[in-house]
């Protein structure tokens, strides 16, 4: 049975490479509206999560659900209510960001107009005006950021994975980004983060969950991780030195 | 729901990289298929006496047309796909609303777009050397749509194998280049010895220009029917094993 109150729904699930667990029977439940934050060290399966959650990986058992909608059996369905902008740049480098968030749109199967709407909208808010027509490879760190996130929005996915969104961003820029993000969720949009930076994640997530070899370690509320006065940080480094 | 406007996307990306290197995709083959004219046409084939009641070189530019096709085919869903896997921009692909049919169509439609413009360019340069008939247009676009759609497809497998761009070479290289020139497409199986003239019958790509040459000239040495089973046979097995490898993921789903 399904829970409609849920945005995302992981039961059981397993990824394997080989011999590898990459990702080893974890269940999450995310509310709709959270702010999620999945923190965990390199290679401690955060990547591979979303990559089964989004259908750039297959998993080797288990059940996900967006929204209701099973992302194996419903996966067209599923894919329309997913965004992701990922930790790597997955992009055709001689694409210009307009024409980015045009194909993805395209793909989307959003109708030429709806499109080029939200393409203005987006190139705006995310302040590529002046970048629109400029290739992809010749954008600095932090317009590439912005370009992955209108192109993960093209398409106003019921919930948004960000994947390390802030990498490569000057503070100024950052700061601006979590503005946007924070106003998005405020307007009901679910929103899952990655981020190394757990100031980021203290300051806008109000979930979190920890994975640390494979498996979900810690996972609470924001304020249950800020206990006794501690940073979401210190209760982090906490829980990971006492794993390993 | 059908995805109509993702794959109209999909076409629509290709046919911009297509412009987008254009001398590469449209210039150097049509500038190569109008040398082939100008050699078989107006040094070669004026001294050629005319065969099967056309002029030498009208019998050789199908065979001329169905190499730049094979070529433009096979390379834009061999590069397209194998720039994808390599940047991981075929992410983009996998998380968006395509069905794996869907996928195979729009790689396929992609690749053929591009097959029909530079079909389409060096039919204008043969009309200019007037080498051009056409007696069945239908049957000609369909054949010529089946044929590229074959090395479409060849050129999404071998991209989803290749661990490398030199591996991208590998089949045209040993497989497509001697075939296809052994294949009957600068002469009549009648010049050939009988063993060489039944290997060549053995060749798929005999079939392939024949399709094209009876639909240009209304001549023929193959037995009709044996070619559109090969044909339309390979269109289907492979439209049927690229669709499998999409669904399973193989190299391109982690």
């Amino acid at each position: 049975m399904t829970n409609t109150a849920l945005a995302l729904e992981i039961k059981n699930l397993t990824k394997k490479y080989g011999d590898k667990v990459a990702v080893d029977n974890i269940s999450l439940s995310i509310p709709k509206g959270s702010f999620f934050g999945l923190l965990g060290p390199n290679g401690a399966g955060k990547s591979t999560t979303i990559h089964c959650i989004t259908g750039i990986a297959q998993p080797t058992s288990g059940q996900i659900l967006v929204d209701g909608t099973d992302v194996v059996t419903e996966y067209k369905k599923a894919r329309t209510k997913v965004g992701l902008s990922p930790q790597e740049f997955n992009v055709d480098i001689f694409a210009t960001p307009e024409q980015l968030m045009d194909y993805m749109g395209g793909y989307y199967g959003i109708p030429k107009e709806t499109r080029w709407q939200r393409i203005d909208d987006l190139i705006k808010r995310f302040d590529l005006e002046a970048h629109r027509h400029v290739k992809f490879q010749k954008l600095s760190g932090g317009l590439k950021r912005r370009a992955m996130l209108g192109r993960a929005l093209i398409h106003t996915p019921e919930l948004l994975i960000l994947d390390e969104p802030t990498a490569g961003v000057d503070v100024e820029q950052r700061h601006d980004l979590w503005a946007y993000l924070k106003e998005m969720n405020e307007r009901g949009k679910t929103i899952i983060l990655t981020s190394h930076y757990l100031e980021e994640i203290q300051y806008l997530c109000n979930d979190i969950a920890i994975i640390n070899h494979g498996k979900i370690v810690a996972e609470g509320t924001k304020e249950e991780f800020m206990k006794e006065g501690k940073s979401v940080e210190q209760t982090y480094l906490e829980i990971i030195k006492a794993q390993n | 729901m059908f995805n109509r406007i993702g794959l109209y996307t999909m076409l629509r990306r290709e046919v911009q990289r297509t412009f987008r290197v254009v001398i590469q995709t449209l210039v150097a083959p049509v500038i190569s298929a109008a040398l082939y004219i100008f050699i078989f046409g107006s040094v070669i084939g004026t001294r050629i006496d005319d065969f099967a009641g056309v002029p030498y070189i009208s019998f050789v530019f199908p065979g001329v047309l169905m190499l730049s096709i094979i070529n433009a085919s096979f390379s834009s869903a061999s590069s397209a796909l194998y720039f994808m896997r390599f940047t991981r921009g075929i992410e983009e692909i996998l998380i968006s609303p395509f069905s794996y049919l869907e996928m195979l169509l729009g790689f396929v439609g992609s690749a053929v777009s591009r097959a029909l413009i530079v079909a389409f360019l060096i039919l204008g340069v043969g009309v200019l050397f007037g080498a051009v008939s056409l007696v069945n247009p239908v049957m000609f676009v369909i054949y010529v749509a089946a044929v590229a759609a074959i090395f479409a497809m060849l050129g999404i497998i071998v991209a989803l194998w290749a661990e490398g761009f030199e591996q991208l070479q590998v089949l045209n290289t040993f497989v497509i280049t001697p075939l296809t020139y052994l294949g009957g497409i600068f002469y009549s199986i009648t010049f050939l010895p009988p063993l060489a003239a039944t290997l060549t019958r053995a060749n798929p790509f005999f079939y392939f220009a024949d399709a094209i040459r009876s639909s240009m000239i209304g001549y023929s040495e193959a037995n009709s029917a044996i070619g559109a089973m090969v044909i339309f046979g390979l269109v289907a097995s492979l439209a049927l094993l690229v669709t499998y490898l999409f669904r399973i993921g193989w190299k391109i789903r982690s």
